[in-house]
């Protein structure tokens, strides 16, 4: 049975997933192997001379004897792909039993011994089919330089690409005029929408509806939002920054300019602001600043 | 005697030499009048104030804390040994000088961005308020060095000055110990202390610079500091001097006191200064505000002032050389600009509000001598100053020392500071020698004299008439061309009479642009003369090929056909260099001004052409300031002047205007896309100066109106496609300003709603441009909450604009909106554009509930700022005036406001001088006409002339106190000696007003009188006519409330009697007596001639009065 078993289950796969409480057919198929095979275990056991054995002890053998199976018809199946066939012969699962150390000449002898144990074989279920693949449109024949048993084309959806746009508008005044609009769109739906669920002021007693404001709450720290950048803003600055460095040939000029806004450039000498020279930066380390030192732990006083 | 200064601090005990001492503490400035007077009047409460300040004053070795040295330590004291005084106190919540800011937010102080600062305005270095957190002599004038120790939690950092020695834990290790040494002698008042969880930043260029800033704001702090090392290398090469300390430290803070308070080694700024590199606007402004930092630790830190008197001497100095660092950074034309504009404002104000005095000089106390009668507080402490006309005061000093600067050359001025820092460095470096010290102290003199050694030049009629003396020189110029001698005839005229203006006499300089050149002459302005014949170069006759030169050595082609064919004149300038603080109008013909507009060189030229090219509405001025507008080597701020011009221009040409609205075209050249005209470009800034004119042109376009007076429709539609189409997504720095701006321009387009009965404004009425208009400022401020802009710029704007639309009746005049954007917790620029806004509601409205609104949070807002703001807007824009009648005008305000500038500001001078400044501007300095009228006082007004006459006498006397004398001297802050003290004050302890006055308040209750004598006007000594002294009063007493002749004043009083109290009958035999005793009093007086009163006497007067 053992054999048998082992060179029918080398070519089916066992899916490891079946923990669902589902009966598709294939789920069926799969949970009637594995019920046979908690059999055999039990056999197994039972030949061994147990009485009883605790559930998950059977179940972790019945895991293993599947694990080592499937090592098998793994293997097995790489043998013969190997040597460019599609179904194992008998010489690959012996090659196989022999890699995984299995002394293949004891086999014989094991499946005749005397107390073996007589199973009923698995109940007939059908084995699992795969769904179809939606299937559109023509498949594609073989051109000539292709000889026939290859495999045949996928549905030509996987591959085809489909233009589906109109040609994109370029016309510059439309494009601006299109970004305005969708922004102010955009915007006026986010506010609105925040109005709508949040707290309101208005600036008419009578309609609060038509001009909501959304209401000012105070903030703790109200200087850190007033001050530092929003994500918007940097994300858009790196961007900026990004897509300027190919024509950036008038770079220093703008950081000068940075230096002083309105009026006479006279420090184009000087390094541009914000960037700290590169070799006072290493030296930051042995910079001796009071507030850098470490704090000292307090003397021990001898006096009480 | 040992006085110190203190305020709030609960103090336990005090030893010297470890002996107990007994002390006495008293803070005559808690409340500065102590009677419950019904008078009001603000002459009054001003000199009361005076003398509450100088009474503790530091320089006359005054203080609230007094210490009896035992007398055991006497002779220590006279053979001239230490003393050691030590003193245990607690400052528990103080109110001032102190700022807590505690975030209300869960978490560990340190979490909470926690925090507290030395809160005084080191800028304004004039209220020291040391007093306020630790018993000191708070003057600038004692130095000594300083070993600081502060205990603080472990999370927090305590910056202060000097050197951070060590960091030592506690032992228990959750609390840190900062010790300080500061080896350079230094005044307290330079002595600060910020702590909190700051971040750390050692400067990458000056590892003795560290900067510190709240959690969170680092990478803000290391951009914004990137530059400071350029201004010391500045400071310290102009100077050839190092900075003088050894280490500096920046520290910013939340919800400061001023913007920059400079200290020993360290300055504390506002954490608001700080921005990214998207911020274009706030760059130059933080830069600016660095170097008035620095230039201050060199000359007010380092260098302090030897009394209040000199400090115009370093406030000078530190302007001066802050003005030549703005000249090397930001460009002589942004240097003449600010020069200007520092002119101007020091003008205007010293023209409306009367002369502002540098060098103030005080010779026996007396209110006679009072040097700025004028003004409404007195300028003898800084405690008592506005803040304007301190604001007014610094502005005023660096021009000084700019006049200085042109006088004797800018090498010598740079030697005289070096003078003085080397010698104050060296005195520094002497360490137990106190006497050396002295030489780090400026004073008036020792500049002056170090400045006449250097150049050996005397500047003595400058400094007598700038320094010494107050008012501005204001001169009315006028020519005409006299074609035969080929000679200019230029008229320059002075007022010297109204208020503010002072007479000049000396040189002055007139440039003249001629044909042929451009030509300087100094002119002598003398006693009588007018007229300047100024003899012409050039032949009327011009050669029409010729470039003309310019000052600059430029040669230019122009188009003459403008000119008079007659005159070689193109333009003439008075006082082209500013070298006199004046106002100059001058006149000449319009294309005279083009001309100046057009070629002139100097910024400050061309900007005085456009603000007088606003008379002249004409095709011609049109084009000249357009063809400015285009040009690009100008100077954007003249530019963007040109833009508003040029709109006045347009309105005034409404009727025969061509073309298109102005600057449209202009700006759609600029700016707009070339394929579609309609459209702005996407935004890029890299240009600053384009940039900022890119911002000005719609806020001046929108102040086009059509014939109907409302803006053009097109302007409109084109400022919305403005808005509609801005683009910043490949800009690298923020159009938060340019976006504000734009809100800006909407406001400036609305013009008053047209009315149909006074209908109530709803949505439904709404005007369609006024929707278009609201719908922006509903997005943008809906937007602002989602992704606020930097400093909320945007959120301002639109309360701004909101207020606009309210005011003029487009929609319903609401406050609530601007209410809760003044709340605590709200950034603060946000707060105070809300406050205005509330403020001009309660104008437009004469709402009292929203004043009352104001006044509580001026009287209880956590952030001194806010609180300062708020009265000095309702002092700009005040509900009502002096002058008009208002139903707010009443006497619960009357008493509200007193009692807050009375007591309730006693822990903060600036917010009481500007509650003074609020009250004057409601009430004026006598009794707010509100109030109901004194009966009793005219009477005695009349029959007591002659004890009026009296030099000393106040202006508000209590019946039944006669007590004129006493109360005259110690108004004026003379102590009075032998006064009835208070039986707990012991003697020596300077007898404050208040407690002489509450006394007089005890025994002249209910009846009080006012008479408004304004010794000022009067001089006591000479007016002996009592005619005419008679008929002064009576014009004093002519008020719309007192109807009735003159002659009959007496017996119309009694008419008045309804108001008064039971107790009238006796307080009027007070009267009697009193008056008897005034005149005895004052014959005393003149037989001492004019000594005070013998206090025996006085005493037995009050003593008299209280009986009776």
């Amino acid at each position: 049975v053992f054999s048998v078993h082992m060179v029918g289950e080398g070519s089916v796969s066992i899916c490891r997933s079946a923990g669902k409480a589902t009966s598709s057919p294939a789920e069926n198929y799969l949970l009637a192997r594995r019920r046979t095979l908690q059999v055999v275990v039990s056999a197994l056991l039972t030949e061994s001379g147990f009485e009883s054995a605790e559930k998950a002890a059977v179940e972790t053998l019945t895991e293993m004897l599947q694990s080592y199976i499937t090592e098998i018809g793994r293997c097995a199946k790489a043998y013969c792909e190997h040597t460019a066939r599609s179904v194992p012969t008998l010489s690959d699962t012996v090659v196989t039993l022999i890699e995984m150390g299995f002394n293949v000449d004891t086999l014989p002898i094991y499946a005749k011994r005397s107390q073996r144990m007589v199973i009923t074989a698995p109940p007939v279920t059908n084995a699992p089919v795969t769904p179809k693949a939606l299937s559109a449109g023509q498949k594609r024949t073989h051109p000539a330089h292709i000889p026939s048993h290859f495999p045949e084309f996928p549905d030509p959806h996987t591959y085809i690409k489909t233009p589906t746009f109109r040609e994109p508008v370029s016309d510059y005044q439309v494009v601006r005029e299109k970004a305005a609009t969708q922004r102010r769109d955009v915007e006026r739906a986010l506010t609105r929408f925040i109005a709508k669920t949040g707290e309101t002021q208005s600036l008419f007693k009578d309609d609060i509806t038509t001009f909501p404001l959304i209401a000012a709450q105070p903030s703790t720290i109200p200087y850190l939002s007033a001050l530092l950048p929003s994500e918007l803003e940097l994300q858009a600055l790196e961007e900026t920054d990004s897509s300027e460095q190919d024509d950036q040939t008038d770079g220093e000029n703008t950081h000068i300019a940075l230096d002083d806004p309105g009026a006479d450039k006279e420090n184009s000498m000087l390094p541009p602001s914000g960037v700290v020279p590169s070799t006072k930066a290493s030296e930051d380390n042995v910079i001796d600043n009071p507030y850098l030192r470490p704090v000292k732990k307090p003397k021990v006083r001898r006096k009480k | 005697m040992i006085k110190l200064n203190s305020k709030q601090c609960r103090i336990y005990r005090v030893r010297v030499n470890d002996l107990e001492a007994p002390f006495l503490y008293n803070d005559p400035t808690l409340e500065v009048c102590h009677h419950e007077s019904k008078q009001r009047n603000l002459n009054y409460f001003s000199s009361a104030y005076t003398a509450a300040v100088s009474a503790v004053d530091p320089d006359a070795g005054h203080g609230e804390l007094v210490i009896k040295v035992p007398s055991e330590l006497w002779k220590q004291g006279d053979d001239l040994k230490v003393l050691k005084v030590y003193i245990e106190f607690s400052l528990d919540q103080p109110k001032g000088g102190l700022h807590f800011v505690v975030p209300d937010v869960e978490g560990s102080m340190a979490e909470r961005g926690a925090h507290v600062f030395g809160s005084c305005d080191g800028k304004m270095k004039i209220f020291s308020c040391h007093r306020f957190w630790f018993p000191c002599v708070d003057s600038y004038s004692e130095l000594c060095t300083w070993k600081l120790e502060f205990t603080v939690d472990a999370s927090m950092v305590a910056v202060s000055c000097g050197d951070l020695v060590e960091t030592i834990y506690t032992h228990d290790m959750r609390k840190k110990t900062f010790h300080y040494v500061l080896p350079i002698p230094t005044a307290a008042p330079n002595i600060s202390l910020a702590v909190g969880p700051f971040e750390i930043l050692v400067d990458p260029y000056m590892h003795e610079v560290t900067h510190f800033c709240l959690p969170q704001l680092l990478p803000l702090l290391k951009h914004s500091m990137s530059y400071l090392h350029e201004i010391f290398e500045f400071y310290e090469e102009i100077l050839t001097c190092r900075y003088p300390y050894s280490c500096f430290k920046t520290v910013f803070v939340d919800e400061a006191y001023v913007q920059v308070s400079s200290y020993a080694s360290m300055s504390i700024f506002s954490t608001n200064l700080l921005h990214s590199a998207m911020i274009i606007d706030q760059t130059p402004q933080t830069r600016r505000c660095l170097a008035q930092a620095l230039a201050q630790q060199f000359f007010g830190c380092f260098i302090s002032r030897m009394s209040w008197a000199d400090e115009w001497v370093l406030k000078g100095i530190s302007g001066y050389i802050y003005g030549l660092y703005l000249k090397k950074t930001f460009g002589v034309n942004e240097y003449r600009h600010w020069i200007k504009e520092e002119l101007d404002k020091i003008v205007e104000y010293e023209l409306k509000m009367g002369g502002v005095l540098l060098h103030p000089t005080f010779s026996g106390g007396k209110e006679k001598d009072n040097p700025t009668p004028h003004l409404h507080f007195s300028i003898k402490h800084p405690h008592t100053l506005s803040w304007e006309y301190y604001k007014m005061f610094q502005c005023k000093a660096h021009l000084v020392m700019r006049l200085i600067e042109n006088r004797i050359s800018m090498e010598f001025m740079l030697q005289v500071f070096n003078k003085l820092l080397s010698l104050a460095s060296t005195a520094s470096s002497q360490k137990y020698q106190s006497h050396m010290w002295s030489q780090m102290l400026l004073s008036t003199h020792a500049f002056l004299k170090s400045i006449s050694n250097v150049s050996g030049k005397d500047i003595g009629p400058l400094i007598k008439q700038w320094v010494d003396q107050s008012s501005v020189v204001k001169f009315f110029g006028s020519f005409a061309f006299n074609r035969k001698r080929n000679v200019l005839e230029l008229e320059i005229r002075q007022d010297y009479t109204s208020s503010g203006t002072q007479k000049y006499v000396g040189p002055i300089k007139v440039t003249v642009q001629e044909l042929d050149g451009s030509f300087n002459h100094m002119l002598q302005i003398e006693e009588n003369s007018l007229k300047h014949d100024i003899p012409c170069h050039s032949k009327s006759r011009r050669n029409k090929k010729k470039k003309i030169p310019l000052m600059n050595g430029e040669e230019v082609d122009m188009d003459l056909s403008a000119m008079d064919a007659d005159s070689p004149l193109l333009w003439i300038r008075i006082d082209p260099d500013m070298s006199i603080l004046r106002k100059v109008e001058f006149e000449q013909a319009d294309f005279m001004w083009q001309y100046q507009l057009r070629y002139e060189r100097d910024v400050v030229a061309q900007e005085e052409a456009i603000s007088a090219l606003e008379k002249f509405p004409t095709p011609a001025s049109r084009l000249a300031l357009t063809d400015i507008l285009e040009q690009e080597q100008c100077f954007y701020k003249v530019r963007m002047q040109a833009c508003f011009c040029l709109a006045k221009i347009a309105n005034a040409m409404v009727s025969t205007w061509q073309g298109p609205p102005a600057m449209k075209s202009l700006f759609t050249r600029m700016f707009c896309c070339k394929s579609c005209p309609n459209i702005v470009k996407t935004n890029n800034f890299i240009n600053f100066q384009s940039y900022f004119l890119q911002k000005t042109m719609p806020v001046a376009m929108a102040l086009l109106r059509d014939g109907q007076n409302i803006c053009p429709k097109d302007v409109l539609n084109f400022i919305l496609d403005l808005i509609k189409y801005n683009d910043n997504r490949k800009n690298k720095f923020s159009d938060n300003y340019y976006r504000a701006d734009l809100i800006e321009a909407l406001t400036n387009s609305l013009t008053p709603a047209m009315s149909i009965n006074n209908e109530v404004r709803t949505v439904d009425n709404l005007n369609a441009d006024v929707r278009l208009i609201l719908e922006e400022i509903t997005r943008f401020l809906n937007m602002e909450k989602l992704l606020p802009s930097f400093r909320n710029t945007i959120t301002i704007s639109c309360l701004r604009a909101i207020r606009q639309l309210q005011k003029n009746g487009h929609i319903p005049s609401d406050p609530s909106l601007f209410k809760s954007y003044a709340q605590y917790g709200h950034f603060v620029d946000l707060r105070i554009a809300a406050l205005e806004a509330l403020v001009d509601y309660t104008r437009v409205e004469r709402s009292s509930a929203e004043l009352q609104w104001l006044l509580s949070m001026a009287q209880n807002d956590p952030v001194h700022y806010v609180r300062h703001k708020i009265l000095g807007m309702l002092c700009k824009n005040p509900p009502f005036t002096k002058t008009t009648d208002s139903a707010l005008c009443n006497e619960a305000l009357v008493d509200q406001l007193w009692k807050f500038m009375n007591s309730g500001t006693s822990h903060d001078w600036r917010l009481r001088c500007d509650a003074v400044n609020l009250y004057y501007m409601l009430f004026g300095l006598t009794r707010p006409s509100c109030l109901p009228l004194p009966e009793l006082g005219l009477v005695l007004n009349l029959k007591e002339k002659k004890a009026v006459l009296n030099p000393t006498i106040k202006p508000e006397l209590g019946v039944g106190a006669p007590d004129p004398v006493s109360l005259g001297v110690c108004g004026v802050g003379q102590p009075p000696q032998g006064l009835k003290r208070k039986a707990d004050t012991p003697l020596g302890s300077p007898p404050e007003p208040g407690q002489v006055l509450q006394q007089q308040d005890d025994d002249g209750r209910g009846a009080r009188y006012k008479i408004r004598v304004r010794h000022e006007d009067i001089d006591m000594e000479t007016v002996h006519d009592s005619q005419a002294f008679i008929h002064h009063h009576l014009n004093l007493l002519e008020r719309p409330s007192t109807p009735g002749t003159h002659t009959h004043t007496h017996t119309h009083t009694h008419t008045h009697t309804h108001t008064l109290i039971a107790e009238y009958r006796n307080t009027h035999t007070h009267h009697c007596r009193g008056h008897y005793i005034h005149v005895t009093s004052y014959k005393q007086a003149l037989d001492n001639k004019k000594k005070p009163a013998k206090p025996g006497s006085v005493r037995r007067t009050s003593t008299s009065a209280g009986r009776g």
